[in-house]
Protein backbone atom coordinates (compact mmCIF):
# COMPACT_ATOMS: atom_id res chain seq x y z
CA UNK A 1 0.00 0.00 0.00
CA UNK A 2 1.52 3.41 -0.93
CA UNK A 3 1.79 6.87 1.93
CA UNK A 4 -1.34 8.12 -0.33
CA UNK A 5 -3.65 5.25 -0.06
CA UNK A 6 -2.80 4.48 3.47
CA UNK A 7 -3.88 8.22 4.13
CA UNK A 8 -7.04 7.58 2.30
CA UNK A 9 -7.69 4.57 3.89
CA UNK A 10 -8.00 6.55 7.62
CA UNK A 11 -9.68 9.35 6.44
CA UNK A 12 -12.50 6.94 4.75
CA UNK A 13 -12.36 4.71 8.68
CA UNK A 14 -12.58 7.86 10.26
CA UNK A 15 -14.79 10.24 8.79
CA UNK A 16 -17.10 7.11 7.42
CA UNK A 17 -16.92 8.75 3.93
CA UNK A 18 -16.00 7.64 0.59
CA UNK A 19 -12.57 8.09 -1.79
CA UNK A 20 -13.74 9.75 -4.01
CA UNK A 21 -15.20 12.73 -1.46
CA UNK A 22 -11.38 13.40 -0.38
CA UNK A 23 -9.60 16.59 -2.10
CA UNK A 24 -9.43 20.19 -1.43
CA UNK A 25 -12.79 20.35 -0.23
CA UNK A 26 -12.48 17.80 2.30
CA UNK A 27 -12.02 19.91 5.68
CA UNK A 28 -13.45 20.78 9.02
CA UNK A 29 -15.56 23.28 7.54
CA UNK A 30 -17.54 21.00 5.14
CA UNK A 31 -17.94 18.04 7.01
CA UNK A 32 -20.60 18.19 9.05
CA UNK A 33 -19.28 15.20 11.34
CA UNK A 34 -15.72 17.24 11.91
CA UNK A 35 -15.05 17.75 15.75
CA UNK A 36 -12.86 17.41 17.80
CA UNK A 37 -13.70 13.66 18.78
CA UNK A 38 -13.24 12.74 14.94
CA UNK A 39 -9.80 15.03 14.82
CA UNK A 40 -8.43 13.23 17.30
CA UNK A 41 -9.32 10.13 15.97
CA UNK A 42 -7.58 11.23 12.96
CA UNK A 43 -4.50 11.95 14.37
CA UNK A 44 -3.87 8.85 16.73
CA UNK A 45 -4.53 7.15 13.14
CA UNK A 46 -2.17 8.78 11.74
CA UNK A 47 0.55 8.55 14.43
CA UNK A 48 0.04 4.88 14.74
CA UNK A 49 -0.15 4.19 10.69
CA UNK A 50 3.11 6.82 9.86
CA UNK A 51 4.74 5.46 13.38
CA UNK A 52 5.58 9.61 13.95
CA UNK A 53 4.49 11.83 17.07
CA UNK A 54 2.78 15.13 15.90
CA UNK A 55 3.41 18.10 17.81
CA UNK A 56 1.10 20.32 19.37
CA UNK A 57 0.20 22.70 16.54
CA UNK A 58 0.48 19.94 14.24
CA UNK A 59 -2.60 18.17 16.20
CA UNK A 60 -4.37 21.22 15.93
CA UNK A 61 -3.57 21.77 12.01
CA UNK A 62 -4.83 18.72 11.21
CA UNK A 63 -8.13 20.49 10.00
CA UNK A 64 -8.51 19.09 6.25
CA UNK A 65 -7.44 16.18 3.59
CA UNK A 66 -4.93 19.12 1.72
CA UNK A 67 -3.28 20.38 5.54
CA UNK A 68 -2.75 16.48 6.58
CA UNK A 69 -0.61 15.97 3.76
CA UNK A 70 1.59 19.64 3.89
CA UNK A 71 1.79 18.36 7.76
CA UNK A 72 3.21 15.02 6.61
CA UNK A 73 5.64 16.34 4.46
CA UNK A 74 7.31 17.90 7.34
CA UNK A 75 7.76 14.88 9.09
CA UNK A 76 9.43 13.50 5.37
CA UNK A 77 6.69 11.18 4.91
CA UNK A 78 6.17 10.99 0.66
CA UNK A 79 2.64 10.75 -0.37
CA UNK B 1 13.98 23.31 36.32
CA UNK B 2 10.72 23.21 38.15
CA UNK B 3 11.27 19.53 39.97
CA UNK B 4 11.57 18.81 43.27
CA UNK B 5 12.90 15.29 45.31
CA UNK B 6 10.77 15.93 48.62
CA UNK B 7 12.40 13.92 51.15
CA UNK B 8 11.17 12.37 55.01
CA UNK B 9 7.37 12.53 53.57
CA UNK B 10 4.84 9.44 53.94
CA UNK B 11 2.08 8.60 52.89
CA UNK B 12 -0.28 7.77 55.46
CA UNK B 13 -4.00 7.27 54.19
CA UNK B 14 -6.74 8.68 51.40
CA UNK B 15 -10.22 8.70 51.16
CA UNK B 16 -13.30 10.24 49.31
CA UNK B 17 -16.44 11.09 49.14
CA UNK B 18 -18.70 11.67 46.29
CA UNK B 19 -22.66 13.58 46.06
CA UNK B 20 -25.09 10.66 46.37
CA UNK B 21 -26.45 11.65 43.24
CA UNK B 22 -25.48 9.16 39.87
CA UNK B 23 -25.90 10.40 36.32
CA UNK B 24 -25.57 8.15 33.33
CA UNK B 25 -24.88 10.18 30.15
CA UNK B 26 -28.17 9.37 28.42
CA UNK B 27 -29.81 10.95 31.88
CA UNK B 28 -28.37 14.21 30.80
CA UNK B 29 -31.28 16.02 28.11
CA UNK B 30 -28.79 17.06 25.73
CA UNK B 31 -28.34 13.65 24.57
CA UNK B 32 -30.37 11.31 22.36
CA UNK B 33 -30.01 7.90 23.54
CA UNK B 34 -27.55 7.06 20.03
CA UNK B 35 -25.53 9.97 20.98
CA UNK B 36 -25.24 8.88 24.80
CA UNK B 37 -24.03 5.45 23.22
CA UNK B 38 -21.54 6.81 21.08
CA UNK B 39 -20.21 9.39 23.73
CA UNK B 40 -19.99 6.22 26.26
CA UNK B 41 -18.05 4.42 23.59
CA UNK B 42 -15.22 7.21 22.62
CA UNK B 43 -15.05 9.28 25.48
CA UNK B 44 -15.20 6.63 28.29
CA UNK B 45 -17.26 8.30 30.72
CA UNK B 46 -20.66 6.23 31.35
CA UNK B 47 -21.34 7.76 35.10
CA UNK B 48 -20.48 10.64 36.98
CA UNK B 49 -21.73 12.01 40.43
CA UNK B 50 -22.99 15.48 40.55
CA UNK B 51 -23.66 17.81 43.51
CA UNK B 52 -26.75 19.20 44.49
CA UNK B 53 -26.86 23.04 44.59
CA UNK B 54 -26.58 22.86 48.31
CA UNK B 55 -23.81 20.49 48.52
CA UNK B 56 -19.74 22.08 47.87
CA UNK B 57 -16.96 20.87 47.45
CA UNK B 58 -15.57 21.18 50.89
CA UNK B 59 -18.54 19.58 51.84
CA UNK B 60 -17.18 16.61 50.10
CA UNK B 61 -14.08 17.34 51.17
CA UNK B 62 -14.66 17.83 55.02
CA UNK B 63 -16.53 13.98 55.00
CA UNK B 64 -13.33 12.83 53.94
CA UNK B 65 -11.28 14.12 55.90
CA UNK B 66 -13.00 13.31 59.09
CA UNK B 67 -13.45 10.05 58.76
CA UNK B 68 -9.79 9.81 57.44
CA UNK B 69 -8.69 11.73 60.70
CA UNK B 70 -10.36 8.84 63.13
CA UNK B 71 -9.38 5.76 61.12
CA UNK B 72 -5.81 7.39 61.41
CA UNK B 73 -6.24 7.86 65.13
CA UNK B 74 -4.63 11.64 64.67
CA UNK B 75 -5.42 14.13 67.17
CA UNK B 76 -6.90 16.96 65.55
CA UNK B 77 -4.18 18.96 67.58
CA UNK B 78 -1.15 17.29 65.93
CA UNK B 79 -2.34 18.71 62.44
CA UNK B 80 0.20 21.11 61.69
CA UNK B 81 -1.12 22.13 57.49
CA UNK B 82 -4.62 21.94 55.85
CA UNK B 83 -4.23 22.31 52.30
CA UNK B 84 -7.99 22.73 49.93
CA UNK B 85 -7.05 22.15 46.35
CA UNK B 86 -9.75 22.72 44.36
CA UNK B 87 -11.20 25.95 41.72
CA UNK B 88 -14.92 25.37 43.21
CA UNK B 89 -13.88 27.39 46.63
CA UNK B 90 -16.61 28.66 48.83
CA UNK B 91 -16.57 32.07 47.86
CA UNK B 92 -13.81 34.04 46.05
CA UNK B 93 -12.81 35.54 49.67
CA UNK B 94 -11.81 34.10 51.83
CA UNK B 95 -9.62 31.28 51.50
CA UNK B 96 -11.84 27.90 51.98
CA UNK B 97 -9.32 26.10 53.99
CA UNK B 98 -9.41 29.09 56.30
CA UNK B 99 -13.29 27.62 57.08
CA UNK B 100 -12.39 24.05 56.99
CA UNK B 101 -10.07 24.81 59.40
CA UNK B 102 -12.94 25.89 61.79
CA UNK B 103 -15.62 23.02 60.52
CA UNK B 104 -12.77 20.48 61.19
CA UNK B 105 -11.72 21.59 64.64
CA UNK B 106 -8.20 22.00 63.95
CA UNK B 107 -5.97 24.12 66.08
CA UNK B 108 -5.57 27.84 65.51
CA UNK B 109 -2.00 26.79 64.60
CA UNK B 110 -2.75 25.31 61.92
CA UNK B 111 -1.19 26.34 58.27
CA UNK B 112 -4.08 26.90 55.78
CA UNK B 113 -3.35 27.21 51.93
CA UNK B 114 -5.71 27.18 48.65
CA UNK B 115 -4.04 26.00 46.19
CA UNK B 116 -6.63 26.56 42.43
CA UNK B 117 -4.63 24.34 40.20
CA UNK B 118 -7.40 22.02 38.76
CA UNK B 119 -6.55 18.76 37.06
CA UNK B 120 -2.61 18.76 38.51
CA UNK B 121 -3.74 19.93 41.75
CA UNK B 122 -3.04 16.36 43.18
CA UNK B 123 0.90 16.90 42.62
CA UNK B 124 0.65 20.65 43.34
CA UNK B 125 -1.30 19.64 46.69
CA UNK B 126 1.71 17.03 47.65
CA UNK B 127 4.31 19.22 45.95
CA UNK B 128 3.48 21.67 48.31
CA UNK B 129 2.30 20.04 51.71
CA UNK B 130 5.55 17.99 51.04
CA UNK B 131 7.84 20.57 50.90
CA UNK B 132 6.51 22.03 54.15
CA UNK B 133 6.72 18.75 56.04
CA UNK B 134 10.31 17.86 54.42
CA UNK B 135 11.96 19.59 57.42
CA UNK B 136 10.48 18.57 60.51
CA UNK B 137 9.33 21.31 61.66
CA UNK B 138 5.65 20.19 60.69
CA UNK B 139 4.52 17.04 60.76
CA UNK B 140 1.36 16.21 59.65
CA UNK B 141 -0.51 17.50 56.78
CA UNK B 142 -4.18 16.84 54.93
CA UNK B 143 -4.29 17.74 51.18
CA UNK B 144 -8.20 18.24 50.55
CA UNK B 145 -8.93 18.30 46.87
CA UNK B 146 -11.69 18.21 44.87
CA UNK B 147 -14.16 20.23 42.82
CA UNK B 148 -18.04 20.97 41.71
CA UNK B 149 -16.83 21.22 38.29
CA UNK B 150 -19.74 20.15 36.89
CA UNK B 151 -21.90 23.82 37.78
CA UNK B 152 -18.58 25.86 36.85
CA UNK B 153 -20.50 25.45 32.79
CA UNK B 154 -23.45 25.86 31.42
CA UNK B 155 -26.05 22.86 31.45
CA UNK B 156 -26.34 23.74 27.63
CA UNK B 157 -22.96 22.80 26.67
CA UNK B 158 -22.36 19.70 25.36
CA UNK B 159 -19.10 19.68 25.49
CA UNK B 160 -17.95 20.10 28.76
CA UNK B 161 -21.13 19.32 31.03
CA UNK B 162 -21.03 15.80 30.49
CA UNK B 163 -17.19 15.22 31.10
CA UNK B 164 -16.96 16.20 34.67
CA UNK B 165 -17.63 14.46 38.16
CA UNK B 166 -18.22 16.05 41.44
CA UNK B 167 -15.85 14.29 44.48
CA UNK B 168 -13.87 15.49 47.41
CA UNK B 169 -10.80 13.65 48.83
CA UNK B 170 -8.37 13.76 51.64
CA UNK B 171 -4.95 12.77 51.45
CA UNK B 172 -2.64 12.49 55.17
CA UNK B 173 0.62 12.97 54.83
CA UNK B 174 3.27 12.70 57.54
CA UNK B 175 6.77 13.81 58.28
CA UNK B 176 8.94 10.33 58.53
CA UNK B 177 12.81 9.64 58.32
CA UNK B 178 12.09 6.88 56.45
CA UNK B 179 10.20 7.79 53.76
CA UNK B 180 11.43 7.06 50.40
CA UNK B 181 11.65 10.11 47.90
CA UNK B 182 8.83 12.26 45.88
CA UNK B 183 9.62 12.92 42.74
CA UNK B 184 8.16 15.96 40.98
CA UNK B 185 8.53 17.59 37.42
CA UNK B 186 5.75 20.48 36.77
CA UNK B 187 5.32 22.50 33.62
CA UNK B 188 3.42 25.54 32.75
CA UNK B 189 2.49 27.01 29.55
CA UNK B 190 0.54 30.30 29.78
CA UNK B 191 0.19 30.57 26.54
CA UNK B 192 -2.46 28.05 26.13
CA UNK B 193 -4.81 29.69 29.43
CA UNK B 194 -7.76 30.33 27.09
CA UNK B 195 -8.31 26.31 26.36
CA UNK B 196 -9.53 25.78 30.01
CA UNK B 197 -10.75 29.19 31.57
CA UNK B 198 -14.23 30.75 32.18
CA UNK B 199 -14.33 33.87 30.89
CA UNK B 200 -15.94 36.16 33.42
CA UNK B 201 -15.91 36.73 37.33
CA UNK B 202 -12.46 37.84 38.08
CA UNK B 203 -11.25 40.81 37.59
CA UNK B 204 -10.42 41.01 34.25
CA UNK B 205 -13.82 40.90 33.08
CA UNK B 206 -16.26 41.39 36.30
CA UNK B 207 -19.88 40.17 36.41
CA UNK B 208 -22.27 42.49 34.40
CA UNK B 209 -25.73 41.36 32.73
CA UNK B 210 -23.71 40.46 29.65
CA UNK B 211 -21.97 38.03 31.62
CA UNK B 212 -25.47 35.89 31.42
CA UNK B 213 -26.36 35.97 27.90
CA UNK B 214 -25.60 32.80 26.22
CA UNK B 215 -24.47 32.29 22.92
CA UNK B 216 -24.21 29.15 20.43
CA UNK B 217 -21.51 28.43 19.23
CA UNK B 218 -22.33 25.55 17.04
CA UNK B 219 -21.91 22.01 17.72
CA UNK B 220 -24.43 21.82 20.40
CA UNK B 221 -22.02 24.12 22.53
CA UNK B 222 -24.15 27.35 24.22
CA UNK B 223 -22.57 29.06 26.93
CA UNK B 224 -22.40 32.41 28.33
CA UNK B 225 -19.02 34.45 29.50
CA UNK B 226 -19.73 33.31 33.21
CA UNK B 227 -19.63 29.81 32.24
CA UNK B 228 -16.20 27.24 32.11
CA UNK B 229 -15.32 26.60 28.83
CA UNK B 230 -13.00 23.74 27.36
CA UNK B 231 -11.59 24.23 24.02
CA UNK B 232 -11.74 20.62 23.10
CA UNK B 233 -9.08 19.96 20.33
CA UNK B 234 -6.49 22.43 22.05
CA UNK B 235 -6.33 20.66 25.11
CA UNK B 236 -6.66 17.59 23.59
CA UNK B 237 -3.97 18.17 21.16
CA UNK B 238 -1.39 19.43 24.37
CA UNK B 239 -2.95 16.49 26.37
CA UNK B 240 -1.36 13.89 24.44
CA UNK B 241 1.81 15.39 23.39
CA UNK B 242 3.21 17.53 26.10
CA UNK B 243 2.66 15.79 29.19
CA UNK B 244 3.96 12.57 27.40
CA UNK B 245 7.17 13.74 25.91
CA UNK B 246 7.64 15.16 29.81
CA UNK B 247 6.91 11.97 31.37
CA UNK B 248 8.98 9.60 28.59
CA UNK B 249 12.10 12.20 29.43
CA UNK B 250 11.80 11.91 33.04
CA UNK B 251 11.43 8.06 32.87
CA UNK B 252 14.36 7.76 30.74
CA UNK B 253 16.57 10.40 33.00
CA UNK B 254 15.61 8.40 35.87
CA UNK B 255 16.73 4.76 34.17
CA UNK B 256 13.30 3.57 34.72
CA UNK B 257 12.13 0.02 33.27
CA UNK B 258 8.23 0.85 33.27
CA UNK B 259 8.01 -3.59 33.41
CA UNK B 260 9.87 -3.49 36.14
CA UNK B 261 10.20 -0.62 38.10
CA UNK B 262 6.78 0.61 38.51
CA UNK B 263 3.47 -0.93 39.81
CA UNK B 264 1.12 1.31 38.92
CA UNK B 265 0.40 4.71 36.46
CA UNK B 266 -1.78 6.58 37.68
CA UNK B 267 -2.90 8.74 34.65
CA UNK B 268 -5.57 11.88 34.86
CA UNK B 269 -8.69 10.55 34.01
CA UNK B 270 -9.44 12.95 31.78
CA UNK B 271 -11.12 10.83 28.63
CA UNK B 272 -10.72 7.34 27.43
CA UNK B 273 -8.97 8.88 24.32
CA UNK B 274 -6.42 10.59 25.58
CA UNK B 275 -5.51 8.28 28.13
CA UNK B 276 -5.72 5.37 25.65
CA UNK B 277 -3.34 7.80 23.79
CA UNK B 278 -0.93 8.15 26.44
CA UNK B 279 -0.98 4.72 27.33
CA UNK B 280 0.19 4.19 23.60
CA UNK B 281 2.62 6.29 22.83
CA UNK B 282 4.87 5.32 25.98
CA UNK B 283 4.06 1.58 24.90
CA UNK B 284 2.98 0.90 29.06
CA UNK B 285 1.70 -1.87 29.83
CA UNK B 286 -2.26 -1.98 30.24
CA UNK B 287 -2.07 -3.79 33.14
CA UNK B 288 -0.97 -1.37 34.73
CA UNK B 289 -2.94 1.36 33.82
CA UNK B 290 -6.35 1.40 35.92
CA UNK B 291 -8.88 3.44 35.05
CA UNK B 292 -12.22 4.39 36.92
CA UNK B 293 -12.73 7.42 34.62
CA UNK B 294 -16.36 5.23 33.58
CA UNK B 295 -17.56 5.83 37.11
CA UNK B 296 -16.82 9.06 37.78
CA UNK B 297 -16.12 11.19 35.24
CA UNK B 298 -13.23 13.76 35.24
CA UNK B 299 -12.45 14.96 38.82
CA UNK B 300 -10.33 17.24 37.94
CA UNK B 301 -7.25 17.50 40.64
CA UNK B 302 -9.24 14.43 42.60
CA UNK B 303 -8.82 12.20 39.44
CA UNK B 304 -5.28 10.89 40.69
CA UNK B 305 -5.92 10.03 44.00
CA UNK B 306 -9.53 8.42 43.32
CA UNK B 307 -7.44 5.79 41.72
CA UNK B 308 -5.70 5.13 44.38
CA UNK B 309 -9.10 4.18 46.56
CA UNK B 310 -11.38 3.14 44.17
CA UNK B 311 -8.98 0.40 41.63
CA UNK B 312 -6.16 -0.31 43.95
CA UNK B 313 -7.38 0.05 47.34
CA UNK B 314 -6.29 -3.51 48.29
CA UNK B 315 -2.94 -3.11 46.95
CA UNK B 316 -2.20 -0.02 48.71
CA UNK B 317 -3.36 -1.20 51.92
CA UNK B 318 -1.22 -4.52 51.97
CA UNK B 319 2.44 -3.49 50.30
CA UNK B 320 4.62 -1.28 49.01
CA UNK B 321 4.27 0.02 45.91
CA UNK B 322 6.18 2.30 43.45
CA UNK B 323 4.05 4.64 41.38
CA UNK B 324 4.19 6.97 38.24
CA UNK B 325 1.34 9.66 38.40
CA UNK B 326 1.16 12.17 35.26
CA UNK B 327 -1.77 14.80 35.37
CA UNK B 328 -2.20 17.62 32.74
CA UNK B 329 -5.10 20.69 33.13
CA UNK B 330 -5.52 24.07 33.22
CA UNK B 331 -2.95 26.74 33.27
CA UNK B 332 -1.73 25.14 31.05
CA UNK B 333 0.18 23.18 33.01
CA UNK B 334 1.31 19.70 33.18
CA UNK B 335 3.31 17.03 35.53
CA UNK B 336 4.76 13.77 36.69
CA UNK B 337 5.14 12.37 39.88
CA UNK B 338 7.35 9.00 41.13
CA UNK B 339 6.58 8.32 44.44
CA UNK B 340 6.21 4.86 46.79
CA UNK B 341 4.18 4.31 49.32
CA UNK B 342 4.17 2.06 52.16
CA UNK B 343 0.74 0.15 53.63
CA UNK B 344 -1.49 2.78 54.32
CA UNK B 345 -5.39 3.53 55.13
CA UNK B 346 -7.16 3.79 52.68
CA UNK B 347 -11.34 3.77 53.70
CA UNK B 348 -13.84 3.17 51.27
CA UNK B 349 -16.15 5.96 49.69
CA UNK B 350 -18.45 7.54 51.02
CA UNK B 351 -22.14 8.99 49.29
CA UNK B 352 -23.15 12.60 50.64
Amino acid sequence: MTNLEKLDKIFVEVFSCKEEELGPDFNKDNVGIWDSVHQLSLTSSIEDDFDIMLDVEDIIGCTSYEAVKEILAKYEIEL
Amino acid sequence: MANWTIKNVAFRGVTGTVPNHPVKTSDIPLFTQEEADTFDQTVGIRNRYWSSDDICTSDLCADAAERLITALGWEKQSIDVLLFVSVTPDYKTPPTSAILQDRLGLPNSTFVLDVPMGCCGFMYGINVAGNLLTAGTAKRALVLIGDTAARMGSKNDKSRLPLFGDSGLAIALEYDEAASDIFIDMNTSGDGYSALMTPHGGYRHPVTPESFVEEDFGHGIIRAPKDALINGMDVFAFAISKPVKSMKAILEEKGIDTEKDVDYFLIHQANKLIVDRIVKKLKLNPDKVPYNLQKFGNLGGASIPMIMCSEIAEDLQKRPLNLVASAFGLGLTWATMMFKTTPMTVLPLNLL
